[in-house]
Parts: C-alpha cells; sequence; structure tokens
C-alpha cells in the first residue's frame, strides 16, 4: 500500500457512514492528509514507510499547556493510552499527537478504520484533556 | 538497541529536531548500514560454509560404510578360506580385513573434527542471525524517528502556507463544539417534525391543556355504568 493508491482508493470509499476527504501534503516525503466526515476538526496523517503505515493527528502543542499541570496531564496521557482503541499517545518535536501504525500489508478496510477510530479518539482526547489547556 | 533510544531521547531534549533534522545523524545511519551489510555477508559466508562441512560429513559417513561393508565381506571370505585350510589366502584376507578398518577408523576421527565444526558454525549462525535481527531493529527505529519528523515538519510548513497559523486547541475545540451544538440542532428539529408528521404534537398540546380523548371516554363510560345515565 503507498500513498497514491490510498488516495485513489479513500476517495470513493464509505466505512461506517463515513466519507474521507484525501489531499497530498506538498514535500518530499509521501504524506496524505485525510479529513474523515463527521470528525473533520482533527485531520489524519497518514505516511507509509517500508515497515509500516503510521497515522497521526495533533491534539495541541506543549506552549498551550499549563505548564504547572504537566505532570499530572502525562500521567493522565500515558494511562489512557493502554485502553483506547486502535491509537496511542505520543509526542513529536512540540506537538502532542494520537497515533496507530498499521502493518504495510493492511487492506483499505483496516486503514479506513483506523482512520475514523483515530480522528473521533482525537475529538476525545481534546475535550477530555480542554482543563490542562492554559 | 538502548544506545540508539538513549541518542535519540538525548536529541529530542535538547530540541535538535525542530526542522525534522536527523536526530541519529547521517554518518550514524551509514555507520548503523554497514555494519546491518556486514552482519548480512558474514551470515551468508557461514552459512555457504556450513553447507559444505555437512556435505563433507555426509560424504564421510558413506565412505565409512562402504569400509565397513567391504570388511565384514572379507570376514565371510576369511572363514570360508580357513574352513578350506588355505591358511596363507586366509592371512592375505584378514590383511586386507585391518586396512579396511584402519580406513573406517581414521574416517570416523575425521568425521567427528567435522562434526566438531558444524556445531561452532551453527552457534556462529544463529549468532549472526541475532545480530541481524538486532540492527534491523535499531535501523528501523532511527528511520522511523527520521520519518516521523519530517513528516510533522512538512506537516506544519504546510498548515502555516495556507492558515495564517497552525490552529490552536482552543481553536479547535471551538469548531467541534459547534458542530456538536449543530448535530443537537438537527436532530431536535427532526424529533419535531417527526411528531408533526404523526400528529403527537397536538396529543401533547391537547393533554396540557387537561383535554384528554381517552380519559373522557373512560369517564362516560364510568358515568353510563354507575347510573344508566349517561347521556345528558
Amino acid at each position: 500500500m503507498d500513498t497514491q493508491s490510498l488516495t485513489l482508493a479513500l476517495g470513493d470509499a464509505t466505512h461506517s457512514g463515513r466519507t474521507f476527504d484525501v489531499m497530498p501534503i506538498a514535500g518530499e516525503e509521501p504524506v496524505l492528509q485525510v479529513i474523515v466526515s463527521g470528525a473533520e476538526e482533527t485531520p489524519v496523517y497518514i505516511t507509509v514507510t517500508d515497515t509500516q503505515i503510521l497515522c497521526l493527528a495533533y491534539l495541541f502543542d506543549e506552549q498551550e499547556l499549563a505548564p504547572e499541570r504537566l505532570n499530572e496531564l502525562h500521567e493522565n496521557m500515558l494511562r489512557i493510552s493502554v485502553p483506547m482503541p486502535l491509537s496511542s499517545l505520543g509526542k513529536t518535536g512540540q506537538h502532542y499527537v494520537v497515533y496507530g501504525a498499521l502493518s504495510p500489508t493492511s487492506g483499505t478496510s483496516e486503514i479506513m478504520q483506523e482512520l475514523v477510530t483515530l480522528a473521533e479518539n482525537a475529538i476525545d482526547l481534546l475535550q477530555t484533556f480542554e482543563d490542562y489547556l492554559a | 538497541m538502548r544506545t540508539v533510544l538513549k541518542k535519540i531521547l538525548t536529541a529530542m531534549r535538547g530540541g535538535v529536531n525542530e526542522l525534522g533534522e536527523a536526530v541519529v545523524d547521517g554518518q550514524g545511519n551509514r555507520i548503523l548500514e554497514q555494519e546491518l551489510r556486514d552482519s548480512e555477508h558474514e551470515l551468508k559466508q557461514a552459512k555457504q560454509e556450513l553447507a559444505s562441512l555437512m556435505a563433507e560429513a555426509a560424504s564421510l559417513a558413506r565412505q565409512i560404510r562402504t569400509e565397513q561393508d567391504s570388511a565384514a565381506k572379507r570376514e565371510d571370505d576369511a572363514r570360508k578360506a580357513i574352513a578350506a585350510g588355505q591358511e596363507d589366502l586366509a592371512r592375505e584376507v584378514a590383511e586386507r580385513i585391518v586396512g579396511h578398518e584402519r580406513r573406517a577408523s581414521e574416517l570416523t576421527q575425521t568425521r567427528e573434527l567435522l562434526q566438531q565444526r558444524i556445531v561452532g558454525l551453527k552457534e556462529r549462525v544463529q549468532k549472526a542471525e541475532k545480530q541481524l535481527a538486532d540492527y534491523r531493529r535499531e535501523l528501523q527505529v532511527v528511520k522511523t524517528n527520521e520519518r516521523v519528523l519530517r513528516t510533522t515538519a512538512q506537516i506544519d510548513t504546510n498548515i502555516n502556507s495556507q492558515q495564517s497559523s497552525l490552529s490552536t486547541a482552543k481553536e479547535t475545540l471551538e469548531r467541534i463544539r459547534e458542530r456538536q451544538a449543530r448535530e443537537e440542532d438537527r436532530q431536535t428539529a427532526s424529533a419535531t417534525l417527526e411528531k408533526e408528521l404523526t400528529g403527537a404534537d397536538l396529543d401533547e398540546k391537547l393533554k396540557a391543556a387537561g383535554i384528554d380523548g381517552e380519559q373522557d371516554a373512560v369517564n362516560d363510560v364510568l358515568a353510563r355504568l354507575k347510573g344508566g345515565n349517561a347521556n345528558p
């Protein structure tokens, strides 16, 4: 599965009543932005490597958080990461992200399931952790 | 693996990665890839050597069997010669038997040495395979890390060029709330419409005004049963 075939596959597909708006992100790396209908506020980004299909959504940046509550937030993020379906929490650069990794041999249906779950999880997480914003 | 993970964490904390810069630099990456290639090469060589040693051991086993078979056959011959009183012939055959047995024992010794080398080589192959798997895992971590950093840098640049800036979590939350409110409004509206279509809304209004058709009918029947004077 590469980003090109993903773009074609997702363009016309529906999954659990959702549609997908796919847009390539210009640059050296093959990156797609996918907007899942009904969860438009949290776009999911996909990149495909030799070993995995990586999907991620941004939650918040470090500078948006109340510094004195950072430890508590981290603790809660670690705890919630385990039971959350198909997604984990992480940090890259200044961005806190929710992400999921799939095998490169995954089919379109698994990828769509991941995208829908990730976009919905991102919304739930944002609302859950809203209190920690500065 | 530990070293790689620690390097990544140290670099991250230092904020080296802000522009998606490679954390374990290209040089380190190349060294890792070279180590991987060396390991692969060593593994390939060891496996080839192992295959040829095993072939040699099999061939030796075959030769040992041949010598043993020949010795056994000559023993029969020697017995027959002794039975026939051919002492000289029997001695000649016995000499042959000694030759076969000697060769068999020499070959067996060689084969045992070979077996030891095979065992050692198998251990080397296993070690190289494990090493190779370790290197591959390390390289995967390093490469994935770099990919994630480059990818997020690319996303940020792109979003920044499209909008004035990356939208903040608060703005996103606001948009989520607006959409959720719109969805709720839509649901309320469709529930209202549903009531209008079925007439349920009128029934509710009548009930609220104390006018309940069902209740009136029951009262009428009760009054009729009590006095037979239900109709005014």
